[in-house]
């Protein structure tokens, strides 16, 4: 059976401190909710950068050469003459390749960031929680999983009661 | 190290560009009299040449200007460590009114419209001679710099004077003035743009061309700026306070606004094409011609292309070498994009370099930058009492 041990914090600095100090005791998957980015919080948490620009590279270059050789196979395979202009007129075919370049680079870019995110997800049992609904306004929390490395949730506790922790509570998964 | 001590030791240092400005004082004088003889060898060609340098010039002062109004416009905070090296640009202004006096001599070679007979036989410019006549021209020239004097000579001293006194209500007042002052900015820099260079192809038209010299305005200017900043930083000033961050933000601008003069570029170019109207296409089909195709090849690629792949990583913007290498390519390729508008006028038949381009632009940039430094050597390096700099200090990116 799977649990979550969630801790809340009263202050975004707290928060802060408190995934420094667990990343410098090696824990790495543990997740942080805040209602707001903060600063520096990829630091504390040893992120890596993300690899979603990478993958919007892709897409948009997918877009890019898809607009182009579409353009240019349709004008050529099905030719009509258009104000005099070449059949390949290569200038015509910029604003359409453009257009087609953003458009991949939006879905990679959104579709993207869903599959890095897992998401969707429908169910996380983290939302059991009734301290965790504030997460949206004024709530820090910090959720380690039993699968982790190392979880231990005595000495967990005990961490995070040096790092003035607010609540601590265990969420039991029954799935 | 807190604020207050980075403030002693960097910033109130005055007089730190003495040499310089003299050394640059001397190289200009030279290279300027160099260009002064090579005049009498090709007085036509020479005019061409001093215009597509002072375009140069012009255009970076007034890209400086826009930063700073822009800063007051947006209320940045980011930027107020980044503020004083354009707003000391922009004070370049008087110098540019004193150096537009050789291109009232040249008129006469640089605008066919100034030519009466010429115009007595052309019905298209005998429609625009309300516009286009020398009285009128003079008219706007001096109603320009008066406005960009005045817009210059405010916020300079305003933001001065606030070192001083450290009075918040000045960031106000220059906030609201900033917002009617970006309107007349906005319609000076493009009359000015239709009035200095396409009046040279006076049956040509394109109503996007103050843009198109906006985009490459702003693109130097903040090119510039960067590569002062960089400047600075290895006379081992502001190096805690101009950090990799405000280089990274920098480095973003610059490659946004590189983008949008290829957009700019693009329209400019797509509808003429499209359209394929006489009076419109006259313009770039000089451009095509003979080995100009070269340059107008060399401008997508270099322009467009080479700074769009290789400026775009987050690294390569934050790594200042790197940075430096490509910003001074833009510069280059600035003056490039100006002398491609202008050169072809006088060299229709292919691309010519002349020994006074090169000797013109290092006399010209020479001045300017002494000028430049001699206005730096007075003023603090930063406006170290602004009440958001605390905020562009601790600024990081995420």
């Amino acid at each position: 059976m799977n649990e979550i041990l969630l801790a809340e914090f009263s202050t975004p600095g707290k928060l802060l401190k408190a995934a420094e100090k667990l990343s410098n005791c090696g824990y790495t998957t543990y997740e942080t909710y805040s209602p707001f980015p903060i600063h520096g919080m990829d630091d504390a948490m040893r992120l890596k950068h993300s690899k979603l620009g990478w993958i919007v590279l892709c897409g948009g270059a997918t877009g890019l050469i898809a607009g182009f050789s579409l353009q240019t196979w349709v004008s050529l395979h099905y030719p009509l003459i258009i104000s005099g202009k070449p059949f390949f007129s290569y200038q015509a075919f910029i604003p359409v390749t453009f257009e087609l370049m953003v458009l991949f680079s939006a879905f990679s870019a959104v579709f993207g960031m869903f599959a890095l995110n897992k998401l969707p997800q429908h169910y996380n049992p983290i939302f059991k929680s009734d301290y965790f609904r504030k997460v949206t306004s004024h709530g820090f929390f910090i959720g380690i999983d039993s699968n982790e490395k190392g979880y231990d949730r005595d000495k967990l506790r005990d961490l995070f009661a040096t790092l003035d922790v607010k609540h601590i509570e265990v969420i039991e998964d029954d799935e | 190290m807190s604020t207050k001590q980075l403030i002693e030791n960097d910033i109130d240092a005055f007089d730190k560009f003495g040499s310089i400005t003299r050394t640059l004082f001397v190289i200009g004088g030279i290279f300027s009299f160099i260009s002064f003889i090579l005049f009498f060898f090709d007085t036509h060609y020479f005019y061409f040449s001093y215009l597509t340098t002072y375009m140069f010039f012009l255009t970076l002062t007034l890209g400086a200007m826009f930063i700073v109004l822009l800063q007051y416009l947006t209320t940045a905070g980011w930027s107020v460590v980044i503020r004083r090296v354009p707003e000391v640009l922009m004070r370049n202004i008087p110098l540019m009114l004193v150096l537009f006096i050789p291109i009232i001599f040249g008129m006469h070679d640089l605008y066919h419209w100034t030519h009466l007979d010429a115009v007595a036989h052309d019905h298209l410019l005998q429609i625009k001679r309300p516009w286009l006549n020398q009285v009128f021209f003079f008219i706007r020239i001096i109603l320009y710099f008066f406005i960009w004097s005045w817009i210059s000579k405010t916020f300079f001293k305003k933001s001065v004077l606030q070192d001083e006194t450290g009075d918040h209500q000045l960031t106000l007042d220059l906030e609201r003035s900033a917002s009617y002052s970006m309107i007349l900015f906005a319609l000076t820099l493009t009359f000015a743009a239709v009035d200095l260079v396409m009046s040279i192809t006076p049956h040509w038209y394109s109503t996007i061309f103050g843009v198109y010299i906006f985009a490459g305005a702003v693109l130097i200017a903040f090119s510039v700026t960067s590569l002062m900043y960089m400047y600075l930083r290895r006379k081992n000033l502001l190096k805690d306070i101009v950090t990799v961050e405000h280089y990274h933000d920098l480095g973003k601008l610059i490659y946004g606004f590189n983008i949008f003069w290829s957009y700019i570029a693009f329209c400019q170019f797509f509808l003429i094409w499209y359209a394929s109207v006489p009076e419109e296409t006259d313009f770039y089909l000089k451009h095509f011609e003979g080995s100009w195709t070269f340059v107008t090849i060399l401008l997508c690629v270099g322009h467009f292309g080479i700074p769009f792949v290789f400026f775009i990583s987050r690294w390569l913007k934050r790594h200042l070498v790197y940075h430096a290498c490509m910003v001074l390519w833009i510069c280059f390729m600035h003056f490039v994009d100006l002398y491609w508008i202008i050169i072809p006028n006088v060299a229709p038949d292919g691309l010519d370099i002349h020994f006074m381009d090169i000797t013109l632009f290092i006399g010209f940039s020479c001045i300017y930058f002494a000028m430049f430094f001699k206005n730096l050597n007075k003023v603090c390096l930063i406006p170290k009492k602004d009440p958001r700099l605390s905020e562009s200090l601790n600024f990081v990116n995420f």
